[in-house]
């Protein structure tokens, strides 16, 4: 029998409010994670994943509070299995550890030696040793080389590794890495998920993984978790899993499960056979490519009609960025010679990794930074030429943190500020706020503070007290960020929402699924400047655009072009066309 | 991340390789001497000493001195020209003809002397602590006062405060910058909106800003931050007999200085040009 690396016996977790029942976050949860098996858990936002994985960890309930009963037993490298409680503070921290999600968060020193060193000086190892475990976690992220670099300097990727090497310098049996890429680009994604595919080489480690980017894990992990209803569900095999519960967890749960995945359990659920629920886009190739997938070329997809398409593109611009460049005081050539128009009716998504200009050039359009030189004109006007209280109200910015943007005591006073602002007629005011809140689903909460929303609902609200005063131009930043895909959905449809009323909807973002499935035209940028201006089919066609922004086009448009000879942006046009060639009575789909 | 600039500089200077003990002994020599000093040729060799100590033993570019010097030049210059207008013999304070309209002829060799050695004295200061700030590395000083039994949480808490403090920073300027895009505080007038800006900022700050320290501290806590009184460290302290001996003898003359100081300072104004 297969040695664990821990066992949760029967546990449970709660806290105490004042002058209520107790609120249960764990119920009666049991469960066993195999030793040096890597382990994805998965959940709805606010479900309990990170309660879970503190609760292993042992910070709830003795350093933050809350009361549990039940075990966790760790297998400690020397003792054993053993009660978590019976090992001391530093013994505990030694034996299980966590990873957090903001890398700023976690490091505390100014370079990454010093760094990854802190914890084994706290605990006293003597400095040879520590020396040698410092090469040996550095080499295990990939990061030989690194030691006298500032932290300072280093990107998210690297800073994650970092934080992720000072985690194994310790040598823990455990380590749970809690949304370990969600405040990253999608090149530091890629680092971090390669440091732990190396870490899982190089190291006698168990890890146990909170992530949403499924695409690239799930055929990674060995088992699944699911948080639902204050249990626990699995482990799993992640085929067995998606078998049992994919389309539960994507439909029910609005959680995102693999593309591949998703086209297999789509397919299986329109009666085609298939031999195995597919994980990656290499297995889906593999089994229905061998079956004869493709046929004749089909013209290339579309995210709108070509009439919508033809109308959008007639539009008249809303915004003209022309020769803009901007420079900061300390940094010069932050965008460097910009045309682009945004237009009426729009989903324009604007993409490039951190530092390539983004936000800068979302600044310089919502008048918060003054261009160095050229113009940007709203309306025909330039920006420079409006009180920034009008051009607002034009144009209105959306943050990537909503928290930041709260200045009200409550959702209601949130929502009527703008209007307010605008002297709209207080009935008129008190009409518009109950049906925006009713559309955002909020109007249970309109009397809570801002602050106490769960991340969904704070996004949602962060959208809507910038739309409700009905500006021309929306630029929203990182839209979907830290939500799951029924929320991501249900925020993007909202925008099209918008865009066909006649709004012109812009979006930062790094989730090329979202791209894909929402983008009408997509700007690509790098070191300031605009290196691509299209539509999402032609980026993701374009390797040389992929490579110099460090972009990757979602699993599905690579496996859909080996399956069909043409790619698809989204899985719901290739299903169909799926479906029609294997979906005949009695057709089984097997692997060669 | 460029407010980070003060922080340490790698370089084998004899700065460098002094403790960082005998390089605090330096700078409260300076200090001292300088804050209780009333001679303007103490003044002046105090600043050569430390101009230098930084141009020569610190390993440290001058130009890396001023960029950071420049932003408290234009206080020093302030005193050094503007308060000799001020000093005892020119126009009586309360009049309306004071600083502004004394002519520049009128200024005392004493006056002028006395603007000088204020520049002096904040130089030397500035020029010792940089010389201090830059070639020191952070791991040293805890180390170093952790060695002679300070808590190391106490002495860490700077290091940690410098690598935190851009976030900190830019934290607060995200939300002013949403506090204009939502335009805060617009029916108000401006006194009542630059109020209602603050009170916004402060509570928003220390909402996040206890969340955020909430999980850094959750972070410090799973690294055995405080779970012993002790620590190792991995990198060795710096540490030189001339170091040592430069330290103790900066300090020796500096109380020196001060004990004969407290006995002149009555009615005498060394600084005086005009003898």
């Amino acid at each position: 029998m297969p040695e664990p690396a821990f066992v949760v016996e029967d546990y449970s977790f709660w806290f105490k409010i004042p002058g209520a029942e107790r609120r249960l976050a764990l119920d009666s949860v049991s469960f066993s994670v195999e030793k040096g098996s890597f382990v994805l858990i998965l959940g709805e936002s606010g479900s309990g994943k990170s309660t879970l994985a503190l609760n292993l960890v042992g910070i709830y309930p003795d350093y933050f509070g809350g009361f549990n009963e039940g075990r966790v037993l760790i297998n400690h490298r020397t003792k054993g299995l053993v009660n978590r409680r019976e090992l001391d503070r530093g013994e505990r921290f030694q034996t299980v550890n966590m990873l957090f999600q903001n890398p700023e968060d976690q490091v505390v020193t100014l370079t990454v030696e010093e760094e990854v060193a802190f914890a084994l000086e706290n605990y006293l190892v003597p400095p040879a040793e520590i020396r040698e475990r410092v090469e040996r976690a550095l080499d295990r992220v990939g990061l030989q080389g690194f030691k006298e670099r500032s932290t300072l300097k280093l990107s998210g990727g690297e800073k994650q590794r970092v934080a992720l090497a000072a985690m194994l310098a310790m040598e823990p049996s455990v380590l749970i890495l809690d949304e370990p890429t969600s405040n990253l680009d999608p090149a530091g994604t890629e680092e971090v998920l390669d440091a732990i595919r190396l870490v899982r080489e190089r190291a006698d480690i168990t890890l146990v993984i909170v992530e949403h980017e499924v695409d690239r894990v799930f055929h990674q992990v060995d088992e699944v978790l699911l948080v639902e209803g204050l249990t626990v569900h699995g482990p799993e095999s992640p085929r067995e899993f998606l078998a049992k519960r994919g389309m539960q967890v994507r439909d029910d749960m609005g959680l995102w499960i693999p593309q591949a995945a998703e086209v297999s359990l789509e397919l299986a659920k329109r009666g085609v056979s298939l031999t195995r629920t597919h994980l990656t886009g290499e297995e889906l190739v593999e089994d229905l490519g061998a079956a004869g997938a493709r046929e004749p070329a089909a013209p290339p997809p579309e995210t709108t009609t070509p009439e919508a398409r033809h109308l959008v593109e007639a539009a008249e611009p809303v915004i003209t960025v022309r020769g803009v460049n901007f420079s900061y005081p300390t940094k010069s050539d932050v965008l460097s010679d910009i045309d682009l128009d945004i237009r009426k009716g729009e989903l324009l998504a604007i993409v490039g990794q951190n530092g390539s200009g983004k936000s800068t050039l979302a600044s310089c359009l919502t008048g918060l930074f003054e261009p160095t030189s050229g113009t940007v004109n709203v309306d025909g006007k330039p920006t420079v030429d409006y009180k920034f209280a009008d051009l607002a109200r034009r144009v209105a910015y959306i943050f990537q943190v909503p928290e930041k943007q709260f200045i009200r005591k409550s959702v209601y006073e949130e929502m009527a500020h703008g209007l307010k602002a605008l002297k709209v007629p207080a009935d008129e005011v008190e009409r518009r706020v109950e049906e925006v809140l009713r559309t955002v689903h909020l109007d249970q909460r309109k009397d809570s503070s801002p602050f106490l929303l769960s991340h969904g609902q704070k996004r949602r609200l962060s959208v809507a007290c910038m739309v409700i005063s009905e500006p021309e131009v929306v630029i929203l930043d990182e839209p979907t960020f830290g939500q799951d895909w029924r929320q991501a959905g249900r925020l993007m449809d909202y925008m099209r929402r918008l865009a066909d009323a006649g709004a012109a909807v812009t979006f930062i973002t790094h989730d090329m699924r979202l791209v894909a499935e929402y983008a009408d035209r997509c700007v690509a940028m790098k070191d300031g400047r605009i290196i691509f201006e299209g539509r999402p089919h032609e980026l993701f066609s374009s390797p040389r655009v992929l490579t110099a922004a460090k972009l990757k086009a979602p699993p599905v448009f690579e496996f859909s072009r080996e399956l069909l000879g043409e790619s698809t942006l989204g899985t719901a046009k290739l299903i169909d066309q799926l479906e029609a060639r294997f979906g005949r009575p009695g057709a089984v789909v097997q692997g060669s | 991340m460029d407010d980070l600039e003060l922080s340490y500089k790698e370089a084998n200077s004899p700065f460098h390789r002094m403790d960082p003990f005998s390089k605090t002994l330096y700078v409260l020599a300076v200090s001292t001497t300088a804050i209780f000093n009333s001679s303007l040729y103490v003044g002046i060799g105090l600043f050569v000493l430390t101009f230098s100590c930084a141009a020569f033993f610190s390993g440290v570019s001058l130009h890396a001195y001023w960029k950071l010097g420049k932003v408290i030049l234009p206080f020093i210059l302030i005193l050094t020209f503007v308060f000799p207008f001020f000093y005892a013999n020119q126009l009586s304070v309360g009049s309306e003809d004071i600083a502004i309209r004394t002519p520049i002829k009128d200024l005392t060799w004493a006056a002028v002397g006395f603007g000088a050695l204020l520049g002096l004295r904040f130089l030397a200061i500035g020029l010792s602590g940089l010389t201090y700030a830059f070639t020191t590395h952070p791991s040293d000083l805890v180390q170093g006062f952790a060695r002679r039994g300070l808590d190391y949480r106490i002495v860490h808490a700077p290091v940690l405060g410098l690598v935190l403090f851009p976030s900190f920073l830019q934290l607060a300027r995200d939300i002013s910058t949403t506090q204009r895009v939502r335009d805060l505080g617009a029916d108000l007038h401006p006194i009542a909106r630059k109020w209602a800006s603050l009170k916004h900022l402060a509570f928003s700050m220390l909402l996040m800003g206890l969340r955020r320290g909430q999980t850094q501290a959750m972070a410090l806590d799973i690294r055995g931050y405080g779970a012993h009184k002790t620590r190792t460290f991995l990198r060795p302290i710096p540490s030189s007999m001339a170091g040592r001996v430069f330290g103790w003898t900066c300090f020796a003359l500096a109380v020196g200085y001060l004990v004969l100081q407290l006995g002149n300072l009555a009615g005498h104004m060394p600084w005086d040009f005009g003898g």
